[in-house]
């Protein structure tokens, strides 16, 4: 039970990643590398400034603030500079080890005596009053069930802030970037400005959940970023699929619903027996299936139901 | 409500692309005034749009709109004075918006866009009011995604969009050379409506002799970047099909006699 409720929260935390993936790749379609840097520099800065004494709040509030930083300088790259979209953002995400590494002193910063949100977590199942409490006719651990509850409370909130955002008349600017930068300019605004604000606020997301993962692991990792990409963009096609039509709210939601449903399979298979080393070589696969295979179906499909014509090569 | 004065732009300058695409173009456009640019392909006519509408900064000249000097303004910031339409209908309309959504865009055009909900319920009869003027029954479709319409409906609705916001100038780019003929009739005649109703001053680019007579009160010819023939009021209202086909055979004709192809000529026939 412990460790379906471990695959819910780390799904979804990892939701926020899909949320900015869903903003760079689907609503700009802007192939964002940074992503892999700034989830990093989320559980950098959480974890120097929480060794420091500093609440969770305020250190996972400044790593997404961090994280819109390092999005904004990969936009202004692309925008300014006219540097390629996906080298703009190898160029951050590389920067960012370096940056990352400096922020945390060493590789690897541990949590364990520190109070994260997973202890203030704790503290708050403290007041239930019972460790245990029977789920579907099993034990479930009170504390677990807090930090979903949290976690749960957290998405939802960032998904329907997010929801209204891109309702509002900014950010309606900004999905029509993504759709068509030539008559956003002919509608008086910047399309650079605007591409650079939603990959500022993209992986202000990434960075934001790269703290919330740092303190539920207890641990902070150079190395944790990397394939979070791919990670993220299989959790929006998941979730694309799921939902089943192009209405925003919807795809907003798959995301989430996408990351969770993905780390409840990746549970599984690890549970299964899956080598923990093959997880992105078999995650790299998905994602390319999930590309490819609908165009191939389709094309199959019209073949099978077009009649051949007389081929005398058979 | 435009003044050109000595318009230069040249394309791939120094290599062996050189474009002198506008050379020298003066023109000045009363308030008001609906003119109408034709010219051969690769005269410059749409470049000279795209350098009103600031897609590229020109090499010379200036450019003002309503006596406000807007040369070296970007695309983006001339916006709040210029509604365009484009020949392409996919170019003026965001396709996985909806129709509401694209016109509530089109009501900021040059105006800050705040965290306002844009689809607040106030505008949403002005939409249908408008939608409903152009005839196209699209009013029951305000909640489609705008790319689910046809390529004139596009057009249309951009049309609506770009003159939302009263334009100091409203500049059309052969904006119904990609619609099928009766589409493009009914787009033309609803570009005439608007502009007449709001007494908005536009230049149109078209290949259509038929519009190029038919409509605006002043017709400008271009040729290898400079105008050639600018004609108004009553000579402009005379002006039929045949006399502008009689003056592209004119400058087919020049263009024969023109240097090179002279030498060619005379090598090969003389």
């Amino acid at each position: 039970m412990s460790l379906l409720l471990g695959a819910f929260i780390i799904g979804l935390i990892l939701a926020l990643v899909a949320l900015g993936v869903f903003i760079s790749f689907r609503i700009y379609h802007f192939p964002d590398m940074t992503a892999e840097g700034s989830i990093t520099l989320g559980a950098a800065v959480a974890a120097a400034l929480l060794v420091t004494g500093h609440s969770p709040l305020y250190a996972t509030l400044a790593a997404a603030v961090a994280g819109a930083v390092a999005g904004l300088i990969t936009g202004v790259l692309h925008t300014r500079f006219k540097i390629n979209a996906l080298l703009s953002g190898i160029i951050v995400m590389t920067a960012l080890y370096s940056v990352n590494l400096h922020v945390m002193g060493k590789s690897n910063v541990p949590l364990m005596n520190v109070t994260t949100f997973a202890d203030q977590a704790a503290k708050l199942a403290a007041h239930f009053g019972t460790e245990k409490v029977l789920l579907f006719g099993r034990e479930a651990a009170v504390r677990d069930l807090t930090l979903l509850g949290l976690s749960l409370g957290l998405v939802v909130l960032v998904g329907v802030l997010l929801y209204a955002f891109f309702r509002t008349h900014l950010g309606l600017a900004m999905r029509a970037t993504g759709d068509n930068d030539q008559m956003v300019r002919a509608l008086g605004s910047s399309d650079g400005v605007l591409l650079t604000g939603g990959l500022a606020l993209s992986n202000a997301l990434v960075a934001m959940a790269g703290a919330l993962l740092a303190q539920y692991q207890g641990f902070a990792d150079a190395q944790m970023g990397i394939g979070m990409l791919v990670w993220g963009l299989a959790s929006v096609i998941i979730g694309e699929a799921l939902v089943g039509t192009n209405r925003f709210g919807y795809l907003l939601a798959g995301a989430v619903f996408g990351s969770v449903l993905f780390r409840l399979l990746v549970a599984v298979a690890l549970r299964w027996g899956l080598d923990p080393n093959d997880l992105k070589l078999i995650t790299a696969v998905f994602v390319f299936g999930a590309l490819v295979l609908p165009g191939t179906f389709a094309k199959l499909r019209r073949r099978i139901s077009a009649p051949v014509s007389g081929d005398s090569r058979a | 409500m435009l003044e050109l004065n000595g318009i230069r732009k040249t394309f791939h300058a120094g290599t062996a692309n050189e474009v002198r695409s506008l050379q020298g173009v003066n023109l000045n456009i009363e308030p008001g005034s609906f003119v109408v640019v034709i010219g051969t392909n690769g005269s410059g006519k749409s470049t000279l749009l795209n350098a009103v509408a600031g897609t590229f900064l020109v090499d010379e000249g200036s450019i003002k709109i309503g006596g406000e000097d807007v040369t070296q303004w970007a695309e983006h910031r001339r916006a709040q004075h210029i509604g365009r339409v484009f020949q392409n209908p996919f170019s003026g309309t965001a396709p996985t918006l909806s129709v509401a959504e694209n016109l509530a865009l089109a009501s900021r055009r040059g105006q800050a866009r705040g965290l306002g909900f844009a689809l607040a319920g106030s505008h949403r009869a002005d939409m249908v009011a408008a939608i409903l003027g152009l005839g196209m029954g699209l009013e029951t479709r305000l909640d489609n995604a705008i790319g689910s319409l046809s390529g004139g409906q596009r057009q249309a609705l951009t049309l609506l969009m770009a003159t939302w916001l009263k334009p100091k100038l409203l500049l059309l780019d052969e904006h119904t050379a990609a619609l099928d003929p009766r589409s493009a009739d009914q787009v033309v005649r609803i570009t005439d409506r608007i502009i007449a109703r709001d007494s908005l001053t536009a230049m149109m680019v078209t290949h259509s002799m038929q519009q190029a007579v038919t409509y605006g009160d002043r017709l400008v010819m271009m040729h290898r970047g400079q105008i050639i023939h600018d004609v108004s009021g009553a000579e402009k209202r005379r002006l039929r099909v045949e006399d502008l086909m009689a003056r592209f055979e004119e400058v087919r004709r020049a263009d024969l006699l023109d240097t090179s192809a002279a030498d060619l000529l005379r090598a090969r026939y003389v």
